[in-house]
Formats: structure tokens, C-alpha cells, sequence
């Protein structure tokens, strides 16, 4: 008698699914008027990961991480937390940083941080202390009794992204974190957001920077026209993509010629590198051949596509 | 977190941050200089000797007397005031001259005064002068003896007042102040507390600050708690105002009152907590359809436009309050607040009258608050230019 081995690791997978599954939307529709902004759209954000929501402008990004919040009427679609509908108790864990930032301009930056962790359900003590200590750990410990409009603009975005953090939040939903930030800026918020998820948060951002979310998140959702075209782990996604990536670098190639070679999606030339993109399928030392290199070649590379190319194939189809 | 907890927390901000506000504490002032003014103007600028006949029967008036010219001159004040005191052997001796004017009023045994009527100028200004004499003199056995309760003197008349034309006219013109007094501080209130929840709300919405709340919070926690909050802090100056003038008056006898009207004040104060509410609802959802406080002003012009209306059917009841516009009015909820009061401070309601009203008002508050909520909710999230009323009451079909 053979004891069903795959079965045993699908239930293994299953239940290790139902812990880790933290944030569901599934199937959400909304329409304003004639303007569809979601249309069954579907994603997950697990705990200890972090999810980079991408899209063009208009896709239905801000639409959708509102709807975490409540904050739209949807048309259809459910948003479950670990498994159960999402309401107020469930939003006190919710650490949210809307697109518009906005905080009270005449308010104390420390009483307005103690405030906003009184409001995810912290004790007045609590919130005072952990607005301190955050407050502390950006710098910003002498400018506690300011009012916030008194601080920079760089500034001012550290309270808010302390204000979405002060409760020390299991979600954290931020809408386009590092627009406006300078590099400085970005390596703060990009060290936090790790750090959050690394306490084991679930961290989701949308942004348009894809190089960052490359780099920065385990999995991708990437929405166009309201609908998620493409979503998953991006490695998953990188390996799954039907296509390979070359670059290389030598003398004397003739573009046209490299375009017109079956199974070449694309070849772009910067100046000094041709990146070629290919069709998998064929035999990889057939169309090594047939790109006819010759001598003088300095670089040759051979990957799966940028995030940035996943997202271009996703988005134009 | 329960409701309960989410609507305290925006209410204990709201009454912190605003009671701190420089704008806040100027309006608190400003509000006790105008009733000071009110209060204290008439002495200062009283530039004629005044002089009073008095006839009196009995014994213990002198005492009165004496102690009603003091309080009258003060040490440093130009104008004097006396009391030529005429003594008569009986009392319908004394009442006839008091009929016809030969004296100002009569004083007798210390313990009552007669007048010929109320509302004259000088026989309202003699009685409570009469009135604050002899205070003064009670207070000094008070000292004197130690017995006794300081406030029972403060806030009743010690003399008694006999009208020879009738009490009517007497009471009538307490009741008129009280009337119009009540009525202007009510209207003031209702629309500067309720400017302050349109600002509030605007305000969030300006700075955006209201995504960040209303992501913890459900719209309507959020509209109570900051109604609640600012009709606090309202309520707070509302009544304090209303108590420092009604005190002052029976200090300073600018104005002769018949008794504390603590009737009136409860019914004031009722009228201000359901007034201040209704318009408070209004003003909220009115707020959360600009994101500009220039915006603003043009979304509440209907809303003002009924409180001024409002008022000014008030004051035409303070001189007619049983007219049929008074009556009328007293049953249409945004009118109401302000005739209803008036009305009263007349006796001119009858109890089913207030009753029905009151009833009519909390049923509109909450049809009204359940609208308004849902304006609210469909305005606070759709930034940039104004949007319309139907449009934010379609958009949240929460």
C-alpha cells in the first residue's frame, strides 16, 4: 500500500496556505458611471512578504487599496482578512498611507502620532511612548511639540509613514510610498517596508518605480484596465515568461538583420549593448549560431526579462 | 473598538485642539465683553443726578434706603442719586400717591414695594434699586449672623413687588428680555458652532487627513464625534454665557427680572442642544462636498438662509407670540429652535404645543442625520472641484 505522498504535500501546502494567506481580494468590481475602475479584480498579500502593485495610471490601483479601507462601495468582490470579511476590529491591524498624504497641519506631530494610535486602538501611554520612539528613530525627536506644518516636505513625509506605522500594524497598505521622496528618502522607506515584513507584516505598495518593486518585493500584482493581468512571485513569473533575454556587446551588428531573425520578439540598441529579446521554444545553440557573432564579442548575457518587461508584455499584451 | 470609543476619541480631539485654539478663546471673549458691555454700559454713561421720591409706611425702610443710595454712589462717581423719602400713615394713603405719581414707588414695613406699573424707565430703575439695597442689607445680617445661604439671596428678589396697573406689564418685561436675550445668544451659538463644524470638516478634507481617519473610522463615528465634540465645547459657552448674564443682571439691576427664570434657561438649553444638532448635520454633510474652504461658503448659503429666517420670525414673535406664523413656525424643525424658546420665555405655548415640536424636531434630526451621513460619506472621498448633493448621495450606497 502506497501512502499518497503528493496528497500528504498538498495538504502540507494547503494549510501552510490558509496561515500565510493574509490578505484576499477577490473578484472586486467597481464602476463610476461609464468608467469601469475594477473589474474582477483578484490578489493576495501574504504575511512576511511584500507585494508590489503595479499599473498604468487609471488602472484601478488606489480604487482597489481603498476598498481594503472600506473607503469605496463596491459593486461586487469581497476583501478577507485571513479568511474572514474585513471590518472595523480587522482595520484596527491595517496600516494604511493614502496617495493624497494629509495629516492635521496645525496639530503637535507627537500628539497627532499618539492620536492616530488611539484611533487603531492603542492605550493613550502606548501611543505617546511609540510615537516617541518612532519619532526617535527618524530624527525628529526635538521637533516632537512642532505642528507638522512647520517641518519639511521630507520631514513631513516621515510622520506620515510613522503615522501608518504607529500601531504596529499585521497590513500595511501604502499608496505610491516613494513618490516625492529623495534618495534618502526612498532607502529609509525601503528599509522600514523590509523590516516591517521581515517582523513578518504584510506589506503591499503600489508604485511605478519597477526597478524598486524588483528589487524590493517577493511578489507582483500587476492591474491594467482594472483586471490583474499578471500576478505571482516575480521569480515564478520570470521563469514561467515565454521569453529569454540576451545582451550582448560587439562590433559591427547589423540591427535589422537581428530583428528579422525568427523567433527575436525585439532588439533595442542603446549605444552600446543590443538587448535582444527571444521567443522561448527553439534551440538555444541554433539561435546561438544563427545571431552569427563572429569575433570581437566583449559581453554576452543570457536572462529572464526585467520586471519592466514582464510589465510592458502584461500591459500591451 | 466600539463605536462608542471611536466617536469619544474624535470628540476628546476635537475639544482639546479647539478649546486650545487662539480663535476659539478670542470668540469666548469676545462673547463675555458684549454681555459685560450690555450689562455695565448703562452705568457708565448715566450723566444725569437722579432723584427719587419714596414714600414709605411702617417701619425698617430707612435701613433700604440708606443702603440703596450707597450702592447708588459709589466713591468716584459723578452722578448722584438720591432718595427723598416721604412718609405716609397708611398704607392706601401711600398707594394712592404712587397711582398718581406723586411719588415714584412706595416701600413698606422693608419688605415690599409698590409701584404704579412696570416698563416706566424710572419705576423699573427705582425698583431694582430698591431690590440691590435691600440684598445688601440681608447680605450684612448674613455676615452679621452667619446663617442663611448666600445664593438663595443672590438669585431671589428679597422685596416683593406689587404692581398697582397689574403684575402683567412686570412680568412681561423680564419675560421680553429673557426672550430676546435667549433668542439672540441661541441664534449666535447655532450659527458660529455650526461654521466651526463646516470648517472642521472641510478642513479634513482639504489636508487630506480624512483618508487616513476614516480608513479606522466609519464616516459616522467620525460626523458624531466632531458634532459632539464642538456642541460641547459650545454648549460649555452657550450656558456660561447665559448664567454670567443672568447673574450679572441680578447684581447690577441694569434690568429688573421677576425671579432666576430657570424654566427659560432649561428651555433655551434644550433648544440649543436640538437646534445646535440639526444645523451642526447640515453644516457636516454641507463641508464634505468642498475640498476648499473658499468653497464653502457658497454650499451653506441655503442652510444660513434658513437660520436667518428663522430668526427674524423669532423676533417677530417676541412681540406676538401667539400670532399663527408663530405658531406655525414653532412646528417646522429649522424654525423651530428659535420660536419655540421665545415662545415659551412668554408663556405663550402651550405644553402639546412644546411637546409636539420637540418631537417633530428629534424625528427630523434623524432623518436628516441619516441623509446627511450619507452626503458626507459620498463628498469626503471625491477631491477637487465641488460636488454635487445628488451626486455624494448617490456614490455612497453603503
Amino acid at each position: 500500500m502506497t501512502f499518497g505522498a503528493g496528497r500528504l504535500s498538498n495538504m502540507i501546502r494547503n494549510q501552510r496556505n490558509e496561515e500565510y494567506r493574509m490578505l484576499e481580494l477577490s473578484r472586486l468590481s467597481k464602476r463610476y458611471g461609464a468608467v469601469v475602475a475594477l473589474d474582477e479584480c483578484s490578489f493576495r498579500v501574504e504575511r512576511g512578504r511584500m507585494l508590489g502593485f503595479l499599473g498604468p495610471n487609471g488602472a484601478g490601483k488606489t480604487t482597489a487599496m481603498r476598498s481594503v479601507f472600506n473607503l469605496v462601495s463596491l459593486d461586487g468582490g469581497s476583501v478577507t482578512w485571513r479568511g474572514r470579511p474585513v471590518g472595523q476590529t480587522e482595520r484596527l491591524h491595517f496600516g494604511y498611507m493614502p496617495e493624497q498624504r494629509g495629516l492635521y497641519p496645525k496639530m503637535k506631530i507627537g500628539k497627532q502620532l499618539t492620536y492616530l494610535g488611539r484611533i487603531h486602538g492603542m492605550t493613550g501611554a502606548e501611543a505617546g511612548a511609540t510615537a516617541e520612539r518612532w519619532l526617535e528613530e527618524l530624527g525628529l525627536s526635538d521637533r516632537i511639540g512642532d505642528p507638522l506644518e512647520k517641518l519639511s516636505h521630507g520631514n513631513q513625509q516621515r510622520v506620515q509613514l510613522a503615522a501608518a506605522l504607529i500601531h504596529d500594524p499585521e497590513l500595511l497598505v501604502l499608496d505610491e510610498p516613494f513618490s516625492g521622496l529623495d534618495p534618502f528618502g526612498v532607502e529609509t522607506m525601503s528599509e522600514i517596508l523590509r523590516s516591517r515584513a521581515a517582523a513578518g507584516a504584510a506589506v503591499v505598495f503600489s508604485s511605478h518605480q519597477l526597478d524598486m518593486v524588483e528589487d524590493l518585493c517577493q511578489d507582483v500584482a500587476i492591474i491594467h484596465q482594472g483586471r490583474v493581468v499578471m500576478g505571482g512571485e516575480v521569480r515564478r513569473l520570470k521563469m514561467d515568461s515565454p521569453y529569454w533575454v540576451i545582451e550582448m556587446e560587439m562590433r559591427a551588428v547589423d540591427t535589422g538583420r537581428l530583428s528579422r531573425l525568427e523567433s527575436v520578439v525585439s532588439v533595442d540598441f542603446d549605444g552600446y549593448r543590443h538587448r535582444i529579446v527571444v521567443r522561448k521554444g527553439g534551440d538555444l545553440s541554433d539561435l546561438v549560431s544563427r545571431l552569427d557573432l563572429g569575433g570581437d564579442v566583449r559581453h554576452f548575457t543570457f536572462s529572464a526579462p526585467s520586471l519592466s518587461e514582464l510589465f510592458r508584455e502584461a500591459v500591451t499584451g | 473598538m466600539t463605536s462608542w470609543q471611536a466617536i469619544r476619541l474624535v470628540m476628546g480631539r476635537e475639544i482639546r485642539e479647539r478649546s486650545r485654539s487662539g480663535a476659539f478663546i478670542v470668540s469666548v471673549a469676545i462673547t463675555l465683553l458684549l454681555v459685560a458691555a450690555v450689562l455695565f454700559l448703562p452705568l457708565i454713561f448715566a450723566d444725569d443726578d437722579v432723584r427719587y421720591e419714596v414714600g414709605v409706611v411702617g417701619d425698617g425702610n430707612q435701613v433700604v434706603i440708606d443702603a440703596a443710595v450707597a450702592l447708588a454712589n459709589p466713591p468716584g462717581r459723578e452722578v448722584r442719586t438720591t432718595i427723598e423719602v416721604v412718609p405716609f400713615a397708611t398704607r392706601e394713603a401711600a398707594e394712592r400717591a404712587a397711582d398718581t405719581e406723586e411719588v415714584d414707588g412706595v416701600l413698606m414695613d422693608g419688605m415690599q414695594i409698590v409701584v404704579r406699573g412696570a416698563g416706566g424707565e424710572a419705576g423699573g430703575a427705582l425698583e431694582s434699586l430698591l431690590q440691590r439695597g435691600a440684598r445688601s442689607v440681608q447680605i450684612e445680617s448674613l455676615v452679621a449672623s452667619g446663617a442663611g445661604e448666600v445664593v438663595d439671596i443672590l438669585t431671589s428678589q428679597p422685596l416683593e413687588v406689587r404692581s398697582l396697573s397689574g403684575a402683567d406689564a412686570e412680568e412681561n418685561s423680564g419675560r421680553s428680555l429673557i426672550a430676546f436675550g435667549g433668542l439672540m445668544l441661541l441664534y449666535m451659538a447655532v450659527l458660529l458652532y455650526g461654521s466651526l463644524i463646516l470648517s472642521g470638516v472641510t478642513e479634513e478634507k482639504t489636508n487630506r487627513v480624512v483618508e487616513v481617519l476614516l480608513a479606522a473610522f466609519e464616516p459616522w463615528q467620525l460626523l458624531a464625534g466632531k458634532i459632539l465634540g464642538i456642541g460641547m465645547l459650545g454648549l460649555f459657552q452657550f450656558v456660561g454665557t447665559v448664567v454670567i448674564a443672568l447673574v450679572g443682571i441680578n447684581l447690577t439691576g441694569v434690568v429688573d427680572l421677576p425671579a432666576f427664570p430657570v424654566d427659560s434657561i432649561l428651555v433655551l438649553v434644550l433648544w440649543f442642544i436640538l437646534g445646535y444638532s440639526l444645523f451642526a448635520v447640515m453644516f457636516g454633510a454641507a463641508g464634505a462636498l468642498v475640498s476648499r474652504a473658499e468653497d464653502a461658503q457658497t454650499v451653506v448659503a441655503p442652510i444660513s438662509l434658513v437660520a436667518v429666517a428663522g430668526f427674524f420670525i423669532a423676533i417677530q414673535a417676541v412681540s406676538n407670540p401667539t400670532s399663527t406664523l408663530s405658531v406655525v413656525t414653532t412646528f417646522i424643525p429649522p424654525t423651530a429652535p428659535f420660536v419655540a424658546p421665545v415662545r415659551f420665555a412668554f408663556q405663550a405655548i402651550p405644553l402639546w404645543q412644546m411637546a409636539l415640536s420637540v418631537a417633530l424636531m428629534v424625528l427630523t434630526l434623524a432623518v436628516t442625520t441619516r441623509l446627511a451621513g450619507r452626503v458626507y460619506l459620498g463628498g469626503l472621498l471625491r477631491f477637487g472641484s465641488r460636488v454635487g448633493i445628488r451626486e455624494a448621495f448617490r456614490s455612497a450606497e453603503l
